[in-house]
């Protein structure tokens, strides 16, 4: 099975957020990028179908800027991907999610493509809008939300679950599928030291985007940091009965969240 | 010229050493330190992730860094516990001889079955009746043949009740002082060897030290590593490669300590405001920092002079030195910082400077290592 | 962009759902008089929902009464719905639920041609466009948007906007005619739908109380006590991933950079420490309470209202409590 997995990088979870001179962005100097955390268990999954399914190829994808984008197709190598492709950025700047999703289904349509792994939205901007978009622009149908993929060799289709706000819905779908994954239930490897050193030296195939993807259709104008938490108030008690009472007023009479 | 950026690949390397450090290590160092007890699963782990062999070449099995690349991971690792780091660098001691003295065929027979598993190795050098005095060591060799038969006793050796791989150096004519010191490789089944109890130890608990007992190990002479008398030469540069690891070890519990006491620092509050807003604490801070900041980049130094194929017997002297003394002063200043609190054994800090204090001590004394900045020093000014 | 504004029905348990009900309501704030406002359901029965939309002003409905798509994936609702706005002459689409909206926003952005975002919290002309903020790195910070063109759809955060009032008028209800579906889409079958947990309670996706428990808790047993008090406060169960790593609760409980991200009205963290793992799913909430007994965990950072104690003795307590108030 030839299985593309879309990953973005991300600033790394423990990023200190500044806002960017112009007041519209992310300030990114100095922020490390990392795989973001859904797209990490995608890459995941697909290793792990690749482990299931003898002679698959798992080929990882991303679209961005240098350096991170060509670090998180390493990382991705290093974790055990075979084919890396950096679909690269026309500008280092923010883009709109679905000229992204353009980009990268410009590059998928010209290799191929059993399968197409996203996770269901990225850490940074959570737009959630790559997987469904890919969908429409290679036609195919697409899942968002995925939870316990599977592949059943018998029927040769995909069994999962797609968590919906009101529970759950399980599918069967054949190939070729787009899958934007949700899951917290697989693991993700960590990539081996020799891994990492091979990584170094893997060729990265490079896709230009295009200078004719269509322009962005929305364009960030801020970037606000909330104000900074003060801390909790702390409720003084003398008996757990008192701090109940005591809470249970106050979420009812100050901040009003329950009648 | 300078440059003392990282390359990505260095930084993927260190990256890897602190999710490991934080993912694997860290939840499990206070208990491992107040049982205490040997974490093994955590040791097969970090082989299985690359983290043991460091410094063996890919041929062998190991992952075939340079000292500058180990000690990022070092100082990585050591963040989070000081003694399952000297458990897993442990093997980079050990095996260090056998790379340095073993011919093709003898690090093709010990290195890659070796390197291929998990396995353990020690590097048997101190005795009872001195460590930093390793010259008048007195386990004998002698030679029967095309045999070794090998008596004596070492003490304080890491990781010994573990071990697969013994490399000993023993003496075939204490006369000869060091000139008589001789290398082997001796495998754990060897008839006549055997290991003490765990010693009790003030740190690096998690890390497991006891005596090494040779009586009549009969050791073929062609697990002798180099030639007669060719043993202490081999140990003294052994010494050389892994001495500045020690300082990153040094460094990273350090870091931790200062880590520790910065953070404390702006969430305890004393006379109305965050204990980081009194001038003393400040001061405390900020030395601290520079001591950390200095040890990193001697180490840095040693590393990258070693790397380059000198010897850097003085650059490694001077890391090694100036990170464990700054390792326990910076350990001292957070528990201070912590105050009452520091002294508890719930806080983290207590043990940094347990731990710390060894640092000081193994792979050459501080004083030993004085002597020698002085030696090279001196000449050459002489 | 003053044009009709087509809102996306979802339907839950054979009503219209809490999020699509908000997405009314900002349909009428951006400016939309009756006569602008138009509906979209799907299902063969669809009828009775068509109505509830009249009952908050919406005067026209489109019912796409197609069988398939009962259980064909969300693409060819896309469609459906794209056919619905294009015959509504609509200008702007609004869809509330998140994991419809971000499976439909993608769908719309390239079929309908408009400019998309999701997880939106507050909305507002800007000239021809539309303004729209929305939280992102899970809740740390919050981005401006602005959406131009003449189309725009947008998938709204639930319970960032209120419920509308009542504003009854009669609506037209057609049937929109069969769109074909590619084949291919139609491959795909669902064999089966789960409500969350039990069934008991609303789900983490819509609920507007959260109680999650963590590691403090200790056993799968004790973890009853987080339960208990979700359902003395009609709230949702959540956990952090200490608790689904351990098998304590299935891992669709979990909060967090990957599990769920929710934003609730109120979370309540019991026996939580508040890793920023867990943190990035749970910050946009309004107001967060937690109850931990170390009184350095850095939940109490980010918490408005926090009690240090042992939850074993203030979690039972405040059940008691709500319990009692709830029944006054
Ligand atoms: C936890 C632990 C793990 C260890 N692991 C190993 C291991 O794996 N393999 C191994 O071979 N060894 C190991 N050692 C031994 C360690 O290297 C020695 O303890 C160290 O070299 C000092 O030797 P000693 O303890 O015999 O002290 P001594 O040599 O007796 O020294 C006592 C004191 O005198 C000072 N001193 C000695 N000679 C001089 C001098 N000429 N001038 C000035 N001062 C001097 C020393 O600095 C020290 O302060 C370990 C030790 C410990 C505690
Ligand atoms: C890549 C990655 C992704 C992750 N994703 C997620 C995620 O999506 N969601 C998530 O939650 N985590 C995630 N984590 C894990 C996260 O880092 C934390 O380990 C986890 O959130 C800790 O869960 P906890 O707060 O329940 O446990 P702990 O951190 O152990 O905290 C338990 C708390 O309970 C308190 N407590 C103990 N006993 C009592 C008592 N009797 N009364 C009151 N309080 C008590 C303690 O003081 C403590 O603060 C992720 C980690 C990684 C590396």
């Amino acid at each position: 099975m030839e299985i593309v997995v879309c990953i973005k990088p991300v600033p790394e979870a423990e990023t200190r957020l500044r806002v960017a001179p112009g007041g519209a962005t992310l300030d990114a100097e100095g922020v490390k990028f990392v795989l973001a955390g859904y797209d990490e268990s995608a890459l995941e999954q697909a290793l792990l179908l690749k482990e299931a399914l003898a002679g698959s190829k798992v080929h990882a994808i991303s679209f961005g800027p240098a350096p991170r984008t060509e670090e998180v197709l390493r990382a991705a190598v290093a974790l055990g991907a075979d084919l890396a492709t950096w679909v690269e950025s026309p500008s280092g700047s923010a883009v709109d999610p679905i000229q992204v999703a353009r980009a990268l289904a410009g590059a998928i349509a010209a290799i191929p493509h059993d399968l197409v792994l996203c996770g269901k939205q990225a850490g940074d901007d959570e737009a959630g809008l790559v997987p469904s978009a890919l969908g429409e622009l290679l036609a195919l149908p697409d899942f968002g939300s995925v939870v316990d993929l599977r592949w059943d060799p018998v029927t040769a289709r995909f069994k999962f679950l797609r968590s919906t706000d009101a529970g759950g819905e399980r599918w069967e779908a054949a190939t070729p599928c787009v899958i934007g994954l949700q899951q917290a239930w697989n693991d993700p490897r960590t990539a081996k030291l020799p891994n990492i050193l091979k990584s170094r030296k893997a060729a990265i195939a490079k896709h230009p985007a295009g200078p004719d993807l269509p322009g962005a259709r929305s364009e960030p104008q801020g970037f606000e940091l909330p104000a900074p938490r003060t801390g909790a108030r702390l409720i003084e008690y003398k008996s757990p009965q008192e701090a109940a009472q005591t809470l249970v007023r106050i979420l009812r009479e100050e901040a009003k969240v329950f009648p | 010229m300078a440059d003392f950026s990282l390359s990505a690949e260095q930084e993927s390397l260190r990256d890897l050493a602190r999710k490991f450090a934080r993912t694997e290590m860290a939840p499990h160092a206070a208990e491992c330190d107040r049982t205490p007890r040997f974490p093994e699963e955590i040791y097969r782990k970090a082989f299985d992730l690359g983290l043991m062999n460091l410094n063996v070449p890919v041929d062998y099995g190991g992952s075939g860094l340079g000292v500058f690349e180990a000690c990022l991971i070092v100082e990585e690792l050591a963040h989070a516990c000081g003694g399952m780091t000297t458990s897993v660098i442990a093997n980079c001691l050990a095996l260090e001889p056998i790379l340095l003295g073993g011919t093709p065929e003898q690090k093709d027979r010990f290195l890659k079955p070796f390197c291929a598993e998990y396995n353990l190795a020690s590097f048997c050098l101190t005795e009872p009746s001195g460590g930093s005095d390793a010259g008048s060591l007195k386990t004998r060799a002698r030679r029967e043949g095309d045999h070794y038969i090998l008596d004596g006793e070492k003490c304080f050796i890491t990781n010994a009740p573990h071990a697969s791989l013994y490399t000993v150096f023993a003496t075939i004519d204490p006369a000869l002082k060091t000139k008589g010191i001789t290398a082997f490789v001796v495998p754990r089944s060897a008839v006549g060897l055997s290991t003490g109890k765990d010693e009790e130890k003030m740190g690096h608990r998690a890390s497991s030290t006891s005596t090494v007992r040779f009586e009549g190990v009969s050791v073929p002479v062609a697990d002798r590593l180099g030639e007669e008398g060719a043993g202490f030469s081999m140990a003294m540069r052994t010494l050389d490669q892994t001495r500045t690891p020690i300082g990153a070890l040094a460094t990273g519990i350090a870091q931790a300590a200062l880590d520790h006491a910065a953070a404390y620092s702006l969430k305890r509050q004393s006379f109305g405001k965050p204990i980081s807003e009194h001038q003393a604490i400040q001061i405390k801070l900020a030395n601290m920092a520079q001591s950390v900041h200095a040890a990193r980049l001697l180490t840095w130094h040693a590393a990258w002079t070693i790397d380059r194929g000198a010897k850097g017997t003085l650059e490694s002297s001077i890391a090694k030195c100036f990170a464990s003394d700054a390792a326990l002063h910076v350990a001292d200043e957070a528990i201070q910082t912590f105050g009452g609190y520091g002294y508890m054994k719930e806080y983290p800090v207590e043990k940094l400077l347990r731990d710390a204090k060894l640092t000081q001590i193994y792979e050459g004394a501080n004083e030993i290592q004085r002597t020698v900045i002085a030696r090279e020093l001196l000449r050459q000014y002489a | 962009m003053t044009g009709p504004i087509l809102i996306v029905g979802e339907v839950q348990n054979g009503h219209l759902s809490g999020p699509t009900l908000e997405a009314i309501s900002v349909a009428r704030s951006l400016g939309g008089s009756p006569s602008s406002l138009v509906g979209f359901v799907a299902g063969h029965d669809s009828r009775s929902t068509a109505l509830e939309f009249g009952r908050f002003g919406v005067s026209h409905v489109w019912v796409a009464r197609d069988p398939t798509l009962d259980s064909a994936p969300i693409a060819a609702l896309a469609l459906y719905i794209a056919a619905a706005a294009t015959k509504a002459g609509a200008e702007t689409i609004l869809v509330g639920g998140t994991t419809l909206g971000r499976d439909l926003m993608g769908r719309l952005a390239i079929r309908w041609n408009a400019a998309v975002a999701t997880g939106v919290t507050e909305v507002r002309r800007d000239g021809a466009a539309l303004q729209v903020r929305r939280p992102i790195f899970g809740g740390r910070a919050t981005e401006t948007r602005r959406l131009d063109g003449a189309h725009v759809a947008l998938a709204l955060r639930p319970h960032a906007f209120p419920a509308p009032l009542d504003a009854p008028v009669d609506p037209v209800i057609e049937d929109l005619p069969s769109v074909p579906l590619p084949a291919a889409w139609l491959a795909p079958r669902r064999t089966g739908t789960e409500t969350s947990a039990e069934g008991a309670g609303p789900s983490l996706g819509d609920a507007s109380i959260v109680v999650s428990g963590g590691r403090g808790v200790r056993t799968a047993e004790n973890f009853q006590l987080v339960e208990e008090l979700a359902a003395a406060l009609g709230a949702a169960v959540g956990a952090s991933r200490a608790v689904t790593d351990a098998g304590w609760r299935p891992s669709s409980y979990q909060v967090g950079q990957t599990g769920r991200s929710v934003s609730p009205q109120l979370y309540l963290a019991v026996g939580i420490s508040g890793a920023i793992q867990h943190l990035v799913g749970m910050l946009s909430s309004r107001v967060i309470v937690a109850i931990n007994s170390d009184a350095s965990a850095p939940i109490f950072r980010v918490a408005d209202y926090g009690i240090v104690g042992d939850l074993f003795q203030i979690v039972p307590a405040l059940t008691a409590e709500v319990r009692r108030v709830r029944a006054l």
